[in-house]
């Protein structure tokens, strides 16, 4: 039988958070996931990517018509990637993103799956070299 | 504010010196040295709504910046050049009504001095440093790199959907007209071409940059991060294009 998922999260740099679905709120989950990135080696312009993508995936996230009461991040710190996946809670359907959106998600991460239908943006990053 | 030409000819060779080494000690003393242009400049601002110790604050950051930016090989004034810069930025302080979050005057100064270390850096180890290396070259922690970078967040009005509200002005570190030459209507198509080689991140801001028309400072508004950071990205990519035009007219 395979443990539970907080018993295997002990293993791994993980970390969870829930926030306020506000968007001043999107500096935290920037540092949160800036701190971790950091912690692996990260380039100063591999950590600028992250903060923008975690700032776009807040942008799609957090809507001011239908606001939703959390949001939930879980950034999981893989030997080789930072694994981020963002959604709503309680979750609710992604109601508009644009083009320009999809754009820069796709420029600074190596791999984007955004469910509209779910409200759920999982972001990947690949660590590309150690210095 | 004249300088006396023993001080002047003292304040060229610090200039000159900071410019190559980047040495903060020498920074230390030309802001020291010009504190007093900061000060008179923070105080025709006075009696706006906006304490003078805000002011001063803010004049000094002009400052810093000014020190930062300036390139004694131009043959100009020390003072001819900071003081647009310094007025630029109390200017920008009342039009964005302050920091959207409150930044300790630590961090403010790390921010504007990181631009610098993360150019020298990147040229020194031909590579983007780490954040450690950042820390250690700044002699900070590596959180509070993080925090300065953040700075560049806070430093846009209130809202994440400032989007539509991007200064209206262009930077003063716009590109030159040269650069835009590349993208006329004829070489169009040459630029597609060589585009589709650039990393993702290169050809988004190039789009955004001459596509969109988008200045810098909105770029960097839109994506919440520094304009020294665009800058610093499109002038690479820039440069990547224009040695690959040059390669593709050689062959052709």
């Amino acid at each position: 039988m395979s443990p539970p998922d907080d018993v295997r999260s002990v293993d791994r740099d993980e970390i969870r958070l829930s926030l306020p679905a506000l968007f001043p709120y999107g500096r935290v989950a920037r540092l949160a996931v800036t701190g971790l990135a950091s912690r692996n080696g990260y380039s100063y312009d591999d950590v600028e990517d992250l903060r923008i993508a975690v700032g776009e995936v807040f942008g799609v996230l957090v809507s001011e018509e239908r606001p939703a009461a959390r949001l939930q991040l879980t950034c999981v710190l893989l030997p080789d990637a930072l694994d981020i996946t963002a959604s709503r809670a309680p979750a609710a359907p992604i109601e508009r993103i644009t083009d320009l959106s999809r754009q820069i998600l796709g420029a600074v991460v190596d791999d984007t799956a955004i469910d509209e239908s779910s409200g759920r943006i999982r972001i990947v990053k690949l660590l590309r070299s150690s210095p | 504010m004249s300088l006396g030409d023993a001080e002047r000819d003292e304040q060229r060779a610090l200039l000159e010196t900071y410019f190559r080494t980047r040495d903060l000690a020498v920074r230390d003393q030309l802001v020291a040295a010009n504190l007093r242009l900061a000060l008179h400049l923070a105080r025709r601002f006075s009696n706006r709504g906006v304490s003078l110790d805000d002011l001063e604050q803010v004049a000094s950051l002009g400052l810093l910046r000014a020190i930062d930016r300036f390139d004694p090989s131009r043959g100009l004034e020390f003072s001819t050049f900071a003081t647009p810069t310094i007025m630029g930025e109390l200017k920008r302080h009342f039009r964005d009504k302050g920091w959207a979050v409150r930044v300790p005057r630590r961090v403010q100064e790390l921010h504007l001095l990181l631009n610098a270390t993360v150019a020298d850096l990147t040229h020194q180890l031909g590579r983007s440093p780490t954040i450690a290396e950042l820390a250690t070259a700044s002699r900070a922690s590596e959180e509070e790199v993080l925090e300065a970078m953040e700075a560049a967040q806070a430093y846009r009005s209130a809202s994440i959907e400032g989007r539509s509200a991007a200064h209206p002005e262009s930077s003063d570190l716009q590109l030159g007209v040269d650069d835009l030459g590349l993208f006329e209507a004829e070489n169009k198509l040459l630029v597609e071409k060589l585009l589709a080689h650039l990393a993702p991140r290169e050809q988004l801001l190039l789009r955004l940059r001459f596509y969109e028309e988008m200045t810098q400072q909105q770029i960097a508004e839109r994506l919440g991060v520094s304009q020294m950071h665009v800058s610093r990205l499109l002038s690479r990519c820039l440069d990547d294009l224009r040695r690959r035009a040059e390669i593709a007219q050689d062959q052709a």
